[in-house]
């Protein structure tokens, strides 16, 4: 009875668009998150009669018979559109404005990126996210410093007590990627570099197209909550549509078997 | 036994598949891009002697609703819908051409623009390879142009143009994942369809119409089952009046 499994497909898939509504609306107020968004196609179709083929040597088939088989998640796609600019007024938010991402420095070794520049200093000093990786370039900044700067070109310059020049720092370097929706998401507001994403180009911010800084902002997540709130309306009719399938093909094995 | 429940059940067969097909429609609400398939039922008589009555229902669906679905905007600047009639051309996996609807389009490492699905998008002369780009944007033909990477605002550059068709729809049919594939060779571009950037287009499934269908074909299954039932109660009185009574 394929009316049901077919049905099924529809419910399995509303489900996890549901799952993807939920975990954009939880984080509407994540800093730097990008939004997903569920892509459907449809199943094979089964060919049970062929168009076109002969009734007679003169004459053809007008029309056949394909069923389709459903419907499935064939991916998920984030979307980077910029989010919302948040004003902090702290030296340590960054903002990148445009593409972009911040490297980080994994516990193991490897290398991530992110969009949320909300940097902290650890006890040595070092420029850290706040979960405590390290920024590349490795940047940290000396003790009793009066007050630290960002430049949009990533120039990061500190002025130090009884000093009137500023001293430079280093310098924060970003990455972009050809297709950053082919990004792995690893949770933590960090990616992985993909196959599908392509090898990180690091450049200067403001050059060759990528975004510049800007100092005590952040950006904030993409979900639009009214678009949310839609395509969670949109998802549960769906879903229902789907069960009443189930339960109209359920209803028409139970008349065959309580009536023959 | 009489013929009339073999004729009873070619009709709850059919109905049976047609549920299949409307099941079909409603599992792909939210596909984008998603044509609803019709089905549809045909008589198909058994020639023979004596008065014609084993006239079969033979069940048929590979025509599909070409309406257009609602637009809706993403801001997504590789989202992609037609206006109107007309489709996207993608190269299959096995090198040949096929036709869509769903215009959510992504770029590879490779700089290849290819469908959600994963399939490469035809320009005018083949797939479509991007260079490194800041800035993309499609014109209502299908023109793309960009701008290069770390070139200013104002240097545009024109990299290809979207292989859009308009084939007739009965040339054409559905083969899953979105794609639908011509009957008689690759259609040509047709320079009067028009696109719209940031938009996608929805599954044309109307929800009201697949309940109202789901509902009458099921009644309609049930009158089939119901001459079935009438069929095993004619027979059972024809073999009562055989039986010697005593």
């Amino acid at each position: 009875m394929d009316a049901l499994w077919i049905a099924k497909t529809g419910l399995d898939a509303q489900q996890t668009r549901m799952s993807m509504v939920s975990n954009n609306l939880a984080n509407v107020n994540t800093m730097g998150f990008k939004r997903d968004r569920a892509v459907f196609e449809d199943l094979l179709y089964q060919n049970i009669s062929q168009t076109g083929a002969a009734t007679s040597e003169d004459t053809q088939d007008p029309s056949g018979l394909n069923v389709g088989t459903g419907v499935r998640i064939v991916a998920t796609e984030k979307n980077f559109l910029q989010g919302t600019i948040v004003e902090t007024g702290n030296p340590l938010d960054v903002l990148v404005e445009g593409r972009g991402f911040f490297q980080i420095l994994l516990p193991d070794g490897g290398q991530a990126y992110t969009r949320n520049g909300s940097f902290k200093i650890d006890s040595d000093g070092r420029v850290v996210t706040a979960n405590g990786y390290e920024l590349q370039p490795a940047l940290s900044i000396p003790d009793g410093v009066e007050s630290v700067t960002v430049a949009a070109d990533g120039t990061v310059q500190a002025k130090l007590p009884g000093q009137t020049d500023l001293a430079t720092l280093g310098s924060i370097q970003i990455a972009d990627f050809i297709n950053p929706a082919g990004l792995q998401p690893r949770g933590q507001n960090l990616y992985l570099e993909s196959a599908a994403s392509g090898t990180p180009q690091l450049g200067t911010p403001g050059l060759d197209g990528l975004g510049s800084l800007v100092q005590g902002s952040l950006e904030g997540s993409n979900v639009n909550v009214v678009e949310e709130l839609v395509n969670m309306i949109q998802t549960q009719r769906a879903y229902e549509m789907n069960s009443k399938a189930i339960a109209t093909g359920d209803q028409m094995l139970q008349y065959l078997n309580n009536n023959l | 036994m009489d013929k009339m429940i073999y004729v009873a059940m070619t009709g709850a067969r059919a109905t049976l598949k047609a549920q299949s097909v409307v099941s079909h429609n409603v599992a792909n609400v939210s596909t984008t891009g998603f044509r609803a398939l019709q089905h549809t039922l045909q008589s198909a008589p058994i020639p023979g002697s004596g008065f014609q009555s084993r006239i079969n229902t033979v069940g048929r669906a590979d025509s599909w609703n070409a309406n257009t679905g609602a637009l809706i905007n993403t801001g997504r600047e590789l989202d992609v819908a037609i206006q109107g009639d007309g489709w996207l051309a993608v190269q299959t996996e096995d090198g040949g051409e096929a036709y869509t609807r769903a215009g959510n389009l992504r770029v590879t490492a490779a700089g290849m623009l290819e469908t959600a699905t994963g399939h490469l998008v035809l320009g005018n002369g083949g797939p479509i390879s991007l260079p490194a780009y800041q800035k993309i944007e499609f014109g209502k033909d299908g023109q793309i142009s960009i701008v290069p990477q770390g070139q200013k605002p104002d240097t545009i550059a024109q990299v290809d143009r979207l292989k859009l068709v308009n084939p007739p729809s009965a040339d054409l049919v559905s083969a899953g994942s979105g794609l639908f594939r011509t009957t008689d060779g690759d259609a040509l571009a047709d320079p009067n369809v028009r696109l719209n950037s940031g938009q996608l287009e929805e599954s044309n499934v109307n929800p009201a119409q697949a309940l109202v269908e789901m509902i009458e074909i099921s009644r309609h299954y049930e009158a089939q089952i119901r001459a079935m039932h009438t069929a095993e109660e004619n027979d059972q009185a024809a073999s009562r009046l055989m039986r010697v009574s005593g």
